[in-house]
C-alpha cells in the first residue's frame, strides 16, 4: 500500500496516476503413482501503473518493485502515454465507499505448511485407486491453495486493499475395462481447507470414469438433456464473454442489440455478484478499486444489460458495474466475478424424471473451439448416459451436439437446486426440453 | 543478478533432504509494447519482469518453488519448500560454479531499447497505413511490435553456471477484409532473437501487406473440395505440419508417458527417404534458438530423421537423466514461474533437389498451401488436423482459384511418408508453441514440399 499511495502521489499537474499492486503465493502438489510428481511453490508480487494525460493512457509494472524502480515505472507509464493516441474515455474513476466483506480470508489456510499439504494429494490419489477395481489409475491429481492479497491507489483519491485466501483439488481417474479406457474429472473449489470436501472430489471422479465404461456411440435423436453442472459451466463460459460491454462496443457479442429482449427461457435468471461469499471470484473491489456487487444480467430470460469498468461505462454513458479485471501486469479488461445461473428447485431425482427417455450429459468437449462467440452457433462432442426408470443407465457417447445458443438458452425448462463452483463460474443441473443429439 | 556464493547456498538448501539435483534459474526481463487496434495505439506498455526459481529433481519427479523477490530470504524458502518434495534422509552435494562457454552467442546488431518509444509507435501506424492502402476492403487492422531483453542465469548443484542475454524483436499484423458479408482475415509477423535490425530487413510495409493482401485475397476464395489429393506446402508450412505432427511425439516426456506414437521405434524408417529433418538452437538470430536452453545445456543441431529414418528424442534433463543419455538440450520455459519440460527450438525440413515451379508442374490436381491456421495433433495416435488460412487449387499443373475452409487431415507416419519432392527455398515462420499451459518462441522452417496423398475435408464439391 506505501507503494501505491507513493505512485498516486508522484501524479503531475493534471495528470491521472493509479498504482494496482497484487502479492501472491501458491502451492499445487501433483500425486502420482503413489508419489508425490511434482509440487510447485510460488510466491510474486508487483505493481502495474497507469498514467492518463489528455486522454492517453501509458502503462508500465515491475515486479518487486524498490520505490526507486516503482518512480522508474511512473516515468516510463508516463513517457509511454506521451506516444499513445487521444481517447476520450480513458479515465480513473473516482472514490466510492467500499464494504469490507467478512470472510474472504482463512487464516487456517494461510497457516498451513507445504508438509502438511503433500498428504492430502497423496491420499486422493490413493482413495482414487483403491476404491473400484476397474479404476486403478489417475491422469491427474492435484491439490492447490492460493493466498493473495491487493491494494490500490490512485490520484483521485482511491485507497482500498483486502486479502483473500483459496483451495482447490482436481481429481481425473481412468477407468479400464476390456480394452475400453474412460476418464472422469472432478472439481471442488472453497476458501478454506476444512470447507474442502476431499473425498467427495475422489468418490465422484471414480463414479464418473467407471460409469462411462462400455459405452455406445448411439442413434441421432431428439430428446431432453439434462446438463451436468461440469458440462453447463462450459456453456456458460462462452456465454461470459457475450456479456461483456467491451465485447459489445467491439460488435463482438451476439447479445448487443437484444438489451431489454427475451433472450431465455423464463425459467433463465443470470447473476454476476463479486460480494456473494461463496464464489471463488469475490471481491470488495474491482481492478480499479471500483465497489463490487450483484447484477442481474438476465432476468426470467430478459436481457438487462453487460458488465463494465470505468472505460466501457464512459464510451456507453453509463456506470461502472464493478467487473474491471486484471493482474498487476496489464491494464484492466471487461469480466466475470462470480457468474452464475441462479438455481431452480427441483433435486437431481426430479429432474432426471422429467427427462425420461432423454440423456444425461456428463462431458462436452471443444466447447471454445467449436463455438462461434459472434453467431452463437456450436457443434460440440457430448458423453453421458441415458435416462431410463428416472435414473442414469446405459452410457453413449461420440455424440456431437449442433445448435446456438439463442436456442439452448430458450430451452431452459428446469433447474437443480444446488450451485456448483468451477473456477468463479456456478451452475446447477439443468434441464433442456429438447436438444438433437447426433450418433450414428 | 546473483553472486555465486548466495547461489550455491540456495542450492545447498534445496539438497538438504537429497534429490538427484538442485537448480537455480534466475531470470530478469525488461520488454516494451506497442498495441494498434481499429486506427489508434490504444496501449504503450513497459513491463519489468523478474524471479528465480528452485528445482530439486528426482527420478521424473520435481519439486519446484519460484519467487519474484530475489533476497536471500525468499530465495532459502523457495529452496526448502521445493526440497518438500524429497526424503532421501541426508543432504546432497553441490559442486563448485564454475561458468561455461556459449556454444554460440546470438547477438542484437542494434539494440531496442537504443530505439525510442516514438519510432516503435511510428512503425505500427505504417504497418496500419499500408494495410489500409491496399483496398477498401480492409475494414480492420491490428498491429502489434513487441521488445524484450531476457536475462538468464542458470546455477546447478553439478557445478554448471551459465549466463546469457537474449533480445528478441517481433512486429505482427492482423489484417480483417471483407465484402458482401464475407469476412476473412490475414496475418503475418516476423519475428527474431535480434535487436531492431529485424525491423529494417522486414519493413512494417512490407509485413503489413502480406497480411492485408491474404485477407483480399480470401475474400474471392471457393469452398474447399473434400477428398484426397496432392498437397504442396509452401516454404515453411512444411515445417509448422512437422513441428505440430511430429515433433511433439519425439518430446521425451510424451515418449516416457508412453503417448507417443513414435515410442520404441527408433532406426526404423517412418518418413519419405527424401525426408531429413533437425532441431537446431544454434541457428544464428532465429526466434527458436538460444545459447543455452533454461537448464544450462549447450544449445545444439539435434538430427531427428535422416533419409527417413528417425534417429532419436528430444530431452530435457529429467527424461535424459532417466534414460542414461545427454540432455539435447531441449529443456525449455515460459519464465522463472514454470519448470522446464523438453519443447522443440528451431524445428526444420531441409533442402531437397526439386525446384517450387517443377513440384507445381508435376501435380496434376492438388491443394497448394501458403499459410497454416491453428490445428490439433493427438501425438499417442500421430493424428492432425490443420485449417489451412490460404491455399489454392492445383489444376494441371498450375496454380488456380484460392479456396477456403480447407482442413488437412492425416496420421503422422502415413502423412511423412508420402512426401515426394522437397524444394531448396527453405523459408522459416515464427511462433509461439503452447504446451503444458507454457508458450516458448520457436521457428518452423522448410522448403517447398508435396506430399503425394492426403485428405481434405472441406464443403465444396
Amino acid at each position: 500500500m506505501e507503494l501505491c499511495l507513493a505512485a498516486a502521489e508522484a501524479a503531475e499537474g493534471d495528470e491521472q496516476v493509479e498504482a494496482f499492486a497484487e502479492e501472491r503465493s501458491t502451492t499445487s502438489v501433483d500425486a502420482h503413482r503413489g508419489e508425490v510428481e511434482g509440487l510447485t511453490f510460488a510466491e510474486s508480487r508487483g505493481v502495474g501503473v497507469r498514467v492518463i494525460s489528455d486522454g492517453r493512457l501509458g502503462f508500465a509494472h515491475a515486479a518487486d518493485p524498490s520505490i526507486d524502480e516503482l518512480r522508474e515505472a511512473v516515468g516510463r507509464a508516463r513517457a509511454n502515454a506521451a506516444v499513445a493516441s487521444p481517447d476520450p474515455f480513458n479515465a480513473l474513476p473516482a472514490v466510492e465507499s467500499v464494504e469490507p466483506i467478512e470472510g474472504l480470508f482463512s487464516e487456517t489456510l494461510a497457516g498451513m505448511k507445504t508438509d502438511e499439504k503433500v498428504p492430502i494429494a497423496l491420499d486422493m490419489e490413493r482413495m482414487a485407486t483403491t476404491t473400484d477395481p476397474r479404476v486403478r489409475k489417475t491422469e491427474s491429481v492435484r491439490y492447490g491453495d492460493a493466498v493473495g492479497s491487493v491494494a490500490i491507489a490512485s490520484s483521485r483519491g482511491v485507497r482500498a486493499e483486502y486479502r483473500a485466501t483459496g483451495c482447490w483439488c482436481v481429481v481425473v481417474t481412468l477407468a479400464e475395462q476390456d480394452d475400453d479406457t474412460q476418464t472422469g474429472f472432478s472439481y471442488r473449489i472453497a476458501r478454506s481447507i476444512d470447507e474442502l470436501d476431499q473425498s467427495s472430489v475422489v468418490g465422484e471422479a471414480v463414479e464418473r470414469a467407471a460409469r462411462m465404461l462400455g459405452a455406445v456411440k448411439p442413434e441421432t435423436a431428439k430428446v431432453p438433456v439434462v446438463l451436468d453442472p461440469v458440462a453447463a459451466s462450459a456453456f456458460l463460459g462462452v456465454l461470459s464473454d457475450g456479456l461483456s460491454a467491451d465485447a459489445v462496443q467491439k460488435q463482438r457479442s451476439l447479445f448487443g442489440p437484444l438489451v431489454g429482449e427475451q433472450v431465455g427461457s423464463g425459467n433463465l435468471t443470470i447473476v454476476d455478484d463479486g460480494r456473494l461469499l461463496d464464489g471463488p471470484g469475490a471481491s470488495p473491489f474491482d481492478g480499479e478499486g471500483v465497489p463490487t456487487g450483484r447484477h442481474e444480467l438476465v432476468t426470467a430470460g430478459v436481457l438487462n444489460g453487460f458488465l463494465h469498468n470505468t472505460y466501457t461505462a464512459l464510451r456507453g454513458e453509463t456506470r461502472s458495474t464493478g467487473n474491471a479485471v486484471r493482474g498487476y501486469r496489464s491494464t484492466p479488461g471487461v469480466g466475470t466475478t462470480n457468474l452464475f445461473v441462479e438455481p431452480g428447485d427441483r433435486s437431481l431425482e426430479q429432474l432426471l424424471r422429467e427427462a425420461e427417455g432423454g440423456v444425461l450429459v456428463q462431458d462436452v468437449s471443444g466447447v471454445h473451439s467449436g463455438a462461434n462467440p459472434v453467431s452463437g452457433e456450436f457443434s460440440v462432442g457430448a458423453t453421458g448416459l441415458r435416462i431410463s426408470g428416472g435414473a442414469p443407465g446405459e452410457p453413449v457417447r461420440e455424440m456431437t451436439i449442433a445448435s446456438t445458443i439463442p436456442e439452448m438458452l430458450q430451452s431452459v425448462w428446469a433447474l437443480g437446486s444446488e450451485l456448483r463452483w468451477f473456477s468463479s463460474v456456478g451452475v446447477p443441473y439443468i434441464l433442456l426440453r429438447e436438444m438433437t443429439l447426433a450418433g450414428v | 543478478m546473483l553472486d555465486r556464493d548466495l547461489a550455491a547456498d540456495i542450492l545447498r538448501a534445496a539438497r538438504a533432504r537429497g534429490g538427484a539435483f538442485a537448480e537455480l534459474y534466475v531470470e530478469e526481463r525488461l520488454g516494451v509494447s506497442v498495441h494498434l487496434d481499429d486506427g489508434k495505439v490504444e496501449e504503450v506498455t513497459t513491463g519489468l519482469d523478474r524471479g528465480a526459481g528452485v528445482r530439486v529433481g528426482h527420478g521424473t519427479s520435481f519439486g519446484y518453488a519460484y519467487s519474484n523477490r530475489l533476497d536471500r530470504e525468499a530465495l532459502l524458502q523457495a529452496a526448502e519448500a521445493a526440497a518438500a518434495s524429497v526424503d532421501e534422509g541426508g543432504p546432497g552435494s553441490v559442486v563448485d560454479l564454475r561458468e561455461l562457454e556459449p556454444p554460440v552467442i546470438h547477438a542484437a546488431q542494434i539494440d531496442a531499447s537504443s530505439i525510442p518509444t516514438e519510432q516503435k509507435v511510428a512503425w505500427v501506424r505504417e504497418a496500419d497505413e499500408a494495410a489500409r492502402a491496399l483496398g477498401p476492403e480492409i475494414v480492420q487492422v491490428t498491429a502489434s511490435y513487441g521488445d524484450s531483453v531476457q536475462r538468464v542465469l542458470v546455477a546447478a548443484s553439478d557445478g554448471r553456471w551459465v549466463e546469457e542475454l537474449r533480445p528478441r524483436v517481433r512486429l505482427s499484423v492482423n489484417a480483417v477484409a471483407a465484402r458482401d458479408g464475407n469476412i476473412q482475415t490475414g496475418f503475418h509477423g516476423p519475428a527474431g532473437l535480434a535487436g531492431t535490425e529485424l525491423i529494417d530487413a522486414n519493413p512494417p510495409a512490407a509485413t503489413a501487406e502480406v497480411a492485408a493482401r491474404r485477407a483480399i485475397t480470401m475474400l474471392d476464395a471457393a469452398p474447399a473440395p473434400a477428398g484426397e489429393t496432392a498437397v504442396v506446402l509452401a516454404p515453411g508450412m512444411g515445417g509448422v505440419l512437422f513441428h505440430e505432427a511430429v515433433g511433439h511425439p519425439l518430446e521425451a516426456d510424451i515418449v516416457d508417458k508412453e503417448a507417443s506414437v513414435y515410442r520404441g521405434r527408433i532406426g526404423e524408417k517412418l518418413a519419405s527417404e527424401i525426408l531429413n529433418g533437425v532441431d537446431d538452437a544454434t541457428v544464428p538470430n532465429a526466434w527458436g534458438s538460444f545459447s543455452f536452453d533454461d537448464e544450462g545445456a549447450p544449445a545444439q543441431r539435434t538430427p531427428m530423421f535422416e533419409d527417413g529414418v528417425l534417429l532419436g528424442w528430444l530431452y530435457d534433463r529429467l527424461r535424459a537423466e532417466k534414460d542414461g543419455v545427454e540432455s539435447s538440450g531441449n529443456g525449455r520455459r515460459q519464465s522463472y514461474a514454470h519448470p522446464p519440460i523438453p519443447r522443440m527450438t528451431n524445428t526444420y525440413i531441409l533442402n531437397g533437389s526439386s525446384t517450387p515451379e517443377q513440384i507445381v508442374a508435376d501435380t496434376q490436381r492438388g491443394v497448394f498451401v501458403t499459410a497454416l491456421a491453428g490445428g490439433q495433433t493427438n501425438p499417442a495416435t500421430g493424428d492432425f488436423v490443420f485449417g489451412c488460412a490460404e491455399a489454392y487449387l492445383i489444376d494441371k499443373g498450375e496454380l488456380t482459384t484460392p479456396v477456403r475452409g480447407a482442413n488437412l487431415i492425416g496420421r503422422a507416419i502415413e502423412v511423412m511418408s508420402s512426401v515426394d519432392a522437397i524444394a531448396a527455398d527453405f523459408d522459416i515462420w515464427p511462433g509461439i508453441c503452447g504446451k503444458d499451459g507454457q508458450g516458448v518462441p520457436v521457428g518452423s522452417g522448410s522448403p517447398t514440399v508435396r506430399i503425394s496423398r492426403m485428405t481434405v475435408g472441406g464443403t465444396g464439391a
